[in-house]
C-alpha cells in the first residue's frame, strides 16, 4: 500500500487551520465504521451529527474526496479526519467496496476523457515515480501511465499556481505595502488556499507565516518586502524548473512544495556516518508543531535536518537525543537538501564528545554560502565558539572578530550567559534572518539543551 | 531587533534596499522603481520586464538575496566581566535531571535538593541556576539559599538579566533573612502518630504505612501529611517504604512510593550514601 501522508500534507490540503482542528475530534477509530484503505483510496462511515453516518472516501493518490455530509468546504472535516486517522495508522488495509470502486472508476474515466487518448504521455521505461522502494515494477502498465498523467497534471497545476503567485506579487508592488488589504489575514489566506490548490503546500505555509509579519514590528515593511522577494525568486525558478541544473531544480521543487514520497527518499543512497545530534528547535506553524533536529556528520562535516510534526496531542520524535552521537544512515531529500530521513541505526548512541566549533566570521561564511545556494533558506545551523554579551542594548554572541544578534527567550539567554560566565563557550545556533537562536551549549562534561520547546499542553507525552 | 541584515552588508546594497523599501511602501503606481547598483542591476535586466511592478519585484528579489548571502558579522562586543571564581564542582548532570523531576512532580523536595548541594560542597550548574532564579524571584529565603548553592554566579547572573531581578513589589528589599531559615529545611506539619515515625527503623516505618492503607486509616485526606512524612523521614527507610507502598497497590500509595524513590535518587545523585 502507498505510504501514508504526513500530518503536514494533511494540513496543507485543509481549507484552513480551523478545519484541521474541527477534524481532530473525529480522527478516532470509535467514530468510524467500515474503515479501509488500499493503494489508491481510503474509505469509512463517520458518525456525525446526523442520524445516518456519512460515507467518506479519499483518493490519496490523486488527491480528491467525496463525502455525503452537507458541508460545502472541501475537503470536509470528515475527509480530513479520515486522512488524520490514516496518517496515525488507524486505518487498516481492506478490499475496496463497490461504491468506492465506482467513484474511482468515474474519476479515471473523467480524467481520460479530459485528456484524450492521444494525449497520454508514453510511460518512461524504468521510471515509476510512485513505485515502492523495493523496485518492484507496477503490476499493470496502464496504472503507470495513469500515475505519469497524474504527475503531469500536478506539474501543470503547480506551474499555473506559481504564475498566479507572481502576478499577485506584482500587484503588491503596484499598490504598495501601505495597502490596508495587507493587514487583513484573509488577503494572505486566500493566496495560501490557491497555492494549496496548486499543490504548492510549502509556499502556502510560507505565505501564512508571512502574514504574521505584517505590523509585527517597527521594521515589518522591510521584512515583508524581503519575503515577497524570496517568494518571487521561488516562483520564477519554479517556472523554469526544466532548465535548471538538477540539484537546484530539486531544491526549487522542494521549496515550492513538490511532494516527495518518503519511500522514494529512503530508496536513495544513504549517507552513513557518526551523526552528532547538535541541537533541536520546536516551532508552532499554524496548528502543527514542527521539530527540527540538526545533525552533523563526524566524517563528512555535513549538516542534515530531521523534521518531525505533531498536531494537537500528538508526539514529536525524541529518538535523537541532543549531545549524543548516532552511527546511522541518513537519506537526503533530492538536491542535496539539508532535510533528511533517518534510516538504519547501527548502534546505540555513542558518548558525548565536544563538537568542532567555528568563529563568528567563519560561521558567517558558511551560512552565507548556504544562503547563496538557496536564497530562500529560512534556517541554517552552525556550532560557534562565542561569548554572549551586550551590544547597543541587545544580546549578541561575539568573538574578537565580530558579533551576531541573539534571539531566544530570557531563560535560554540566561542559561547561555550562566554557562559562559564571560568566557568563550561552544554553542550550536540556528541562523535565521532575524538573528541566531541558541539551541545547545556544549560544555566539557554535559550538554545544555536550550532550544525552543513545544508547548507541553499542545503536544502529547512521548 | 532591526530588520535584516543583522550584521553588515555592503553599503550600496543597504542603500538599494532602503530605496526599494521606500518605493514598496508607496507602490510603483505612485513612484517608479529605483535604479539599483551595478551587479544586481545586471541580474534584474537579465530578463524582459514588462512594467514597473515586474521590474520592482525582480529588483527586490535580487537585492534581498544578495544582502542575505553577503552578510558579515557586526562589530565585536566587549566581553562580560566574569563572576568571581568558585572552585566547587558542579553537581552532576544526573542530579540536575533529578531536580527537574522534583520541580515537575514533587516540588516539596526542592529545598532539600538545594541545601544538599551546599552541604556536599557542590555548586548549582548553569542550566539549573537560571531556572532556579526564575522560579524563586519573589522568595527571599530561597533566593539566598540559591546564592549559597551557586556562589558568585547567582548574583552575577541576576545583574546581567533584567528579568531575574526581584521586583520591588514581590520582594521587599528591606526584608531580613535569618541564617537559620536559609540553612535549615522548613518545618512540614505532621500529626503525632506520623511524627513518631521520623525516627523509626525501616521495617517499622514500612509496616506502619502498609497497615494504615490496608486498614483504610490512610486515604486521600491524608495525602499532604504522608507527603510531608516521606519528605522528612530518615533516608535509610526510603527504599523499603517505596517497596511496601508499591505492594499496597492503590493510587495514593503508588504515588507516595514514587516520591520515596525520587527522594532516594536525589540524595544518591548528590553523593549521599543512603
Amino acid at each position: 500500500m502507498q505510504q501514508a501522508w504526513t500530518i503536514e500534507q494533511v494540513a496543507a490540503v485543509a481549507p484552513s487551520p480551523r478545519s484541521v482542528a474541527a477534524a481532530e475530534p473525529l480522527a478516532v477509530a470509535t467514530r468510524w465504521s467500515a474503515l479501509g484503505a488500499d493503494e489508491r483510496a481510503l474509505w469509512g462511515r463517520c458518525q456525525g451529527s446526523g442520524a445516518e453516518p456519512y460515507d467518506t472516501v479519499v483518493d490519496h493518490a490523486e488527491v480528491a474526496w467525496r463525502c455525503t455530509c452537507p458541508s460545502r468546504r472541501l475537503p470536509c472535516k470528515h475527509a480530513l479526519a479520515l486522512l488524520l486517522l490514516w496518517v496515525r495508522g488507524g486505518v487498516g488495509a481492506g478490499s475496496r467496496p463497490e461504491s468506492v470502486q465506482s467513484w474511482i472508476d468515474a474519476r479515471d474515466r473523467r480524467a481520460s476523457g479530459e485528456r484524450g487518448a492521444t494525449d497520454r504521455p508514453a510511460p518512461e521505461p524504468g521510471v515509476a515515480p510512485d513505485a515502492d522502494p523495493g523496485g518492484a515494477a507496477p503490476a499493470d502498465p496502464i496504472d503507470r501511465g495513469d500515475l505519469d498523467r497524474a504527475r503531469d497534471e500536478r506539474v501543470a497545476r503547480m506551474m499555473e499556481g506559481l504564475a498566479q503567485l507572481d502576478r499577485w506579487l506584482e500587484d503588491r508592488m503596484r499598490t504598495g505595502l501601505a495597502d490596508p488589504a495587507l493587514a487583513r489575514y484573509a488577503t494572505w489566506d486566500e493566496l495560501a488556499a490557491r497555492l494549496v490548490d496548486a499543490r504548492a503546500g510549502a509556499l502556502a505555509n510560507r505565505v501564512r507565516r508571512l502574514a504574521g509579519l505584517v505590523g509585527a514590528g517597527p521594521d515589518w515593511h522591510s521584512e515583508v518586502l524581503a519575503e515577497l522577494g524570496f517568494l518571487h525568486l521561488i516562483a520564477q525558478a519554479g517556472r523554469r524548473l526544466p532548465t535548471l541544473p538538477g540539484p537546484l531544480a530539486d531544491a526549487v521543487a522542494t521549496a515550492s512544495g513538490w511532494q516527495v514520497r518518503q519511500a522514494d527518499v529512503l530508496a536513495g543512497v544513504p549517507e552513513t556516518d557518526d551523526w552528532f545530534v547538535a541541537g533541536r528547535s520546536d516551532v508552532r506553524e499554524d496548528r502543527i508543531e514542527v521539530r527540527r533536529t540538526w545533525l552533523r556528520g563526524a566524517e563528512s562535516g555535513r549538516w542534515a535536518m530531521l523534521l518531525s510534526f505533531a498536531a494537537y496531542q500528538q508526539t514529536l520524535d525524541d529518538s535523537f537525543v541532543v549531545g549524543t552521537i548516532v552511527h546511522a544512515d541518513l537519506h537526503r531529500y533530492p538536491g542535496g537538501s539539508l532535510r533528511a530521513l533517518a534510516g538504519r541505526r547501527y548502534a546505540d548512541p555513542l558518548p558525548f564528545r565536544t563538537p568542532d566549533a567555528l568563529g563568528v566570521a567563519e560561521a558567517c561564511d558558511a551560512i552565507g554560502s548556504a544562503v547563496a545556494r538557496e536564497p530562500w533558506l529560512e534556517r541554517y545551523p552552525a556550532t560557534v565558539r562565542v561569548m554572549p554579551s551586550v551590544l547597543d542594548g541587545r544580546w549578541v554572541v561575539t568573538d574578537e572578530h565580530g558579533s551576531l544578534p541573539l534571539l531566544g527567550d530570557d531563560r535560554a539567554i540566561a542559561t547561555l550567559v550562566a554557562a559562559s560566565a564571560g568566557s568563550p563557550v561552544d554553542v550550536t545556533v540556528e541562523w535565521t534572518p532575524r538573528g541566531v537562536q541558541p539551541l545547545t551549549v556544549h560544555l566539557a562534561d554535559r550538554t545544555l539543551d536550550i532550544g525552543p520547546r513545544a508547548d507541553p499542553t499542545f503536544v502529547g507525552a512521548a | 531587533m532591526t530588520a535584516e541584515p543583522r550584521a553588515e552588508a555592503p553599503a550600496d546594497l543597504d542603500a538599494d534596499w532602503r530605496e526599494l523599501v521606500t518605493t514598496a511602501l508607496l507602490g510603483t503606481d505612485r513612484r517608479p522603481p529605483p535604479e539599483v547598483s551595478i551587479p544586481v542591476a545586471e541580474v534584474v535586466d537579465d530578463a524582459v520586464r514588462p512594467d514597473d511592478a515586474a521590474r520592482m519585484l525582480a529588483a527586490v528579489g535580487a537585492v534581498a538575496a544578495a544582502r542575505r548571502a553577503s552578510f558579515v558579522p557586526g562589530p565585536a562586543a566587549t566581553p562580560l566581566q566574569p563572576p568571581a571564581v568558585d572552585t566547587r564542582p558542579w553537581c552532576s548532570a544526573a542530579s540536575v535531571e533529578c531536580w527537574r523531576d522534583i520541580v515537575s512532580d514533587w516540588p516539596v523536595l526542592e529545598d532539600e535538593w538545594v541545601l544538599t548541594v551546599v552541604e556536599q560542597g557542590l555548586r548549582v550548574p548553569p542550566d539549573a541556576l537560571a531556572e532556579l532564579l526564575f522560579r524563586h524571584r519573589a522568595d527571599a529565603v530561597r533566593r539566598t539559599r540559591i546564592a549559597l548553592a551557586a556562589g558568585p554566579a547567582a548574583g552575577w547572573l541576576t545583574d546581567q538579566i533584567d528579568r531575574l531581578v526581584p521586583s520591588s513589589s514581590s520582594v521587599s528589599v528591606s526584608v531580613s533573612v535569618s541564617a537559620e531559615s536559609v540553612t535549615s529545611l522548613p518545618d512540614l506539619p505532621l500529626p503525632p502518630d506520623l511524627a513518631e515515625l521520623l525516627s523509626a527503623d525501616a521495617h517499622t516505618f514500612a509496616a506502619r504505612l502498609v497497615e494504615g492503607f490496608t486498614s483504610s486509616t490512610y486515604g486521600a485526606a491524608h495525602k499532604a501529611v504522608l507527603v510531608n512524612l516521606l519528605a522528612r523521614c530518615r533516608p535509610a527507610v526510603l527504599l523499603d517504604a517505596a517497596e511496601a507502598l508499591d505492594q499496597v497497590g492503590v493510587g495514593l500509595a503508588l504515588a507516595l512510593g514514587d516520591l520515596a524513590r525520587l527522594r532516594h535518587r536525589m540524595l544518591t545523585t548528590l553523593g549521599i550514601a543512603v
